[in-house]
């Protein structure tokens, strides 16, 4: 447990859209370290990361940034000035190169001076390896290099929070990997929110994990500790369950199998996926039984 | 090696190396350096290696740096910051596309006008002109028509400035060229002049509408208000509308100076999106 002050301290927070509730009394803090966002489609990650940027507001609840009360237009200012955003799907304009696109984002962070400026965008684009490609066109970069360039953008001027909204989708496997390696690194000394919903990007990057579903908070805790909800629930056999929560075949030919065993099971170490399954089932099964 | 022969002085070299050097004599060295090496080689011997690596990190970045397009040059030229014509220049609308579709337009809507020379004011021409700024503050920025829209509510530049600085931008453009469009038809007398306060009318009042509805609706709407509103005064024989005569000008002065107070009274509502922009209910619970 770290002793230092959270960055984000969330007390109840609850948005309604006119057709549903997007976040439901959403309570958690963030610490230095890099906290994964899981959740299904719809379950809110996005709503929530958009509150702790402080694009949207929240209908009622309490939330202090960086020590900052977002809902002033002071605390607000205060929160954007240290804040680094990439949000979902991020939009260029086609036209800019990657220089000339992290440059117009560094004048919206208020970076005047064009020496210093154009320093800071070398920097952050040497940062996610994008050294190269300064002066190519965003429209002839491909979707990870698009994405990395959105990822310089929201480093500009060493934020101390820095929030990204599903920065692996759409990412092929090397893609996934080399970007995993720069929020990793991009976590160290400040905090980093990521919503993702691949639990690969948790297993391989976060130290906490936050699962969301159908706006409500379903855990929070280390990824180790969400893998270990499963313990004991996992089985390998030649069989599927039919009684099993989820249950398919591997590589291997053999079954993996959540919940009741089959004949002849033998019990194996749950993974997060296994976890986070168990733990949205449950969710789901205790919706339809209210 | 330099073509012209000419090195820099070791004093020169001095004052370099020991970061008194200021532009454009700053800029004129480091140039001379990207092409010589004998000087660089000159340099490194004489200067801290931490000021060397500086001076070519701030030479990269220079070289590096965006080239202003015509129009930011044509910004600078005018007494711009150099980061507020960047601002401008990527505002969505300022593109040739865009400038090209208000020529057109205005040239058409002038030569129906002067093709109905019997009317006594230029229907055609009044009528569409104060649609044109409309439409381009309207596309200018908001969600789904600025891609870094997003970007820009987070950022700490305040949302309102940027939304400013692109519908003066967007203004100045329909403004000089519906100027120019209204020289093409002198035969009218000053009522040609008559789209300039509606104009400001309906872009101030979709203003002071899109926090509310966002940009493209309130446009919309104030731009079907503004066609029902001449409709409904004007005489299609004549084309006179008293929305064009002296009185109708004044009332649509005030109207624009209430609609620019009504733009102030919202301008907090601008920091952040559309729909989920206004402040939390005043019973929201205490965190333990």
């Amino acid at each position: 447990m770290t002793a230092t002050a959270p960055t984000v301290r969330a007390f109840e927070l609850t948005l309604r859209y006119p057709r549903r509730t997007a976040l439901d009394g959403v309570s958690f803090t963030l610490h230095d370290g890099v906290t994964g966002l899981l959740g299904p489609n719809g379950a809110g990650k996005t709503t929530l990361l958009r509150i702790v940027a402080t694009a949207i507001a929240a209908d009622s609840g309490e939330l202090t940034t960086l020590g900052h009360d977002p809902r002033t237009v002071a605390g607000r200012l205060a929160v954007r000035r240290r804040l680094g955003y990439l949000p979902q799907s991020p939009g260029f304009h086609p036209n800019f190169t990657a220089f000339e696109f992290v440059d117009y984002v560094a004048i919206l962070k208020e970076l005047v001076p064009a020496r210093r400026r154009h320093e800071e965008v070398r920097r952050v684009l040497a940062t996610v390896g994008l050294d190269g490609e300064r002066g190519v066109k965003i429209k002839a970069l491909s979707g990870g290099m698009r994405q990395r360039v959105a990822l310089a953008a929201a480093l500009l001027g060493d934020p101390d929070l820095v929030v990204l909204d599903e920065p692996t989708v759409g990412l092929d496997p090397e893609q996934r990997m080399r970007f995993r390696e720069l929020v990793a690194e991009s976590g160290e000394g400040r905090t980093v929110l990521l919503s993702t919903h691949q639990t690969e990007d948790v297993m391989t990057v976060c130290q906490r994990v936050i699962v969301l579903d159908h706006g409500r908070s379903r855990f929070q805790g280390e990824p180790t500790e969400l893998a270990a909800l499963a313990q004991g629930r996992v089985w390998t056999s030649t069989v599927r369950s039919p009684g099993a929560l989820a249950a398919w075949r591997t590589g291997n030919g053999s079954y993996r199998n959540i919940g009741e065993p089959p004949a002849d099971a033998a019990l194996i170490e749950p993974t997060i996926e296994d976890g986070y399954l168990m733990l949205i089932d449950a969710a789901g099964t205790a919706k339809e039984a209210a | 090696m330099s073509s012209t022969g000419w090195h820099v002085p070791d004093e020169d070299l001095r004052r370099y190396a020991d970061r008194e050097a200021a532009p454009p004599w700053l800029w004129s060295v480091e140039a001379h350096l990207a092409a010589c090496p004998g000087c660089r080689h000159r340099l490194a011997d004489a200067a801290d290696p931490d000021v060397v690596r500086a001076g070519w990190s701030r030479l990269d970045a220079e070289m590096d740096a965006p080239r202003p397009g015509p129009l930011e040059s044509m910004l600078a030229r005018l007494g711009v910051p150099e980061h507020t014509a960047r601002l401008l220049a990527a505002t969505p609308v300022l593109r040739w596309s865009w400038l090209a579709a208000v020529a057109v337009t205005l040239a058409f809507a002038a030569t129906a006008a002067h093709l109905a020379q019997a009317m006594a004011a230029p229907l055609p021409f009044l009528a569409v002109a104060p649609l044109l700024p409309l439409v381009g503050v309207a596309v200018s920025f908001g969600p789904g028509v600025d891609p870094t829209y997003e970007l820009a509510v987070v950022a700490p530049l305040h949302t309102f400035r940027l939304l400013l600085l692109r519908c003066a931008a967007v203004l100045g453009t329909t403004t000089a060229l519906t100027a120019a469009a209204s020289l093409a038809l002198p035969g009218y007398g000053p009522v040609v002049l008559a789209w300039l306060l509606p104009a400001l009318v309906l872009t101030l009042l979709s203003l002071a509408l899109t926090p509310r509805f966002g940009p493209v609706t309130a446009a919309v709407g104030v731009g079907v208000g503004w066609a029902a509103l001449l409709a409904s005064t004007v005489r299609f024989d004549t084309g006179e509308s008293m929305l064009f005569a002296a009185g109708g000008q004044v009332v649509l002065a005030i109207g624009a100076v209430l609609a620019a107070v009504a733009v102030v009274k919202v301008r907090p509502a601008f920091e952040t999106s559309r729909h989920r922009g206004r402040a939390p209910r005043p019973e929201t619970r205490r965190a333990p």
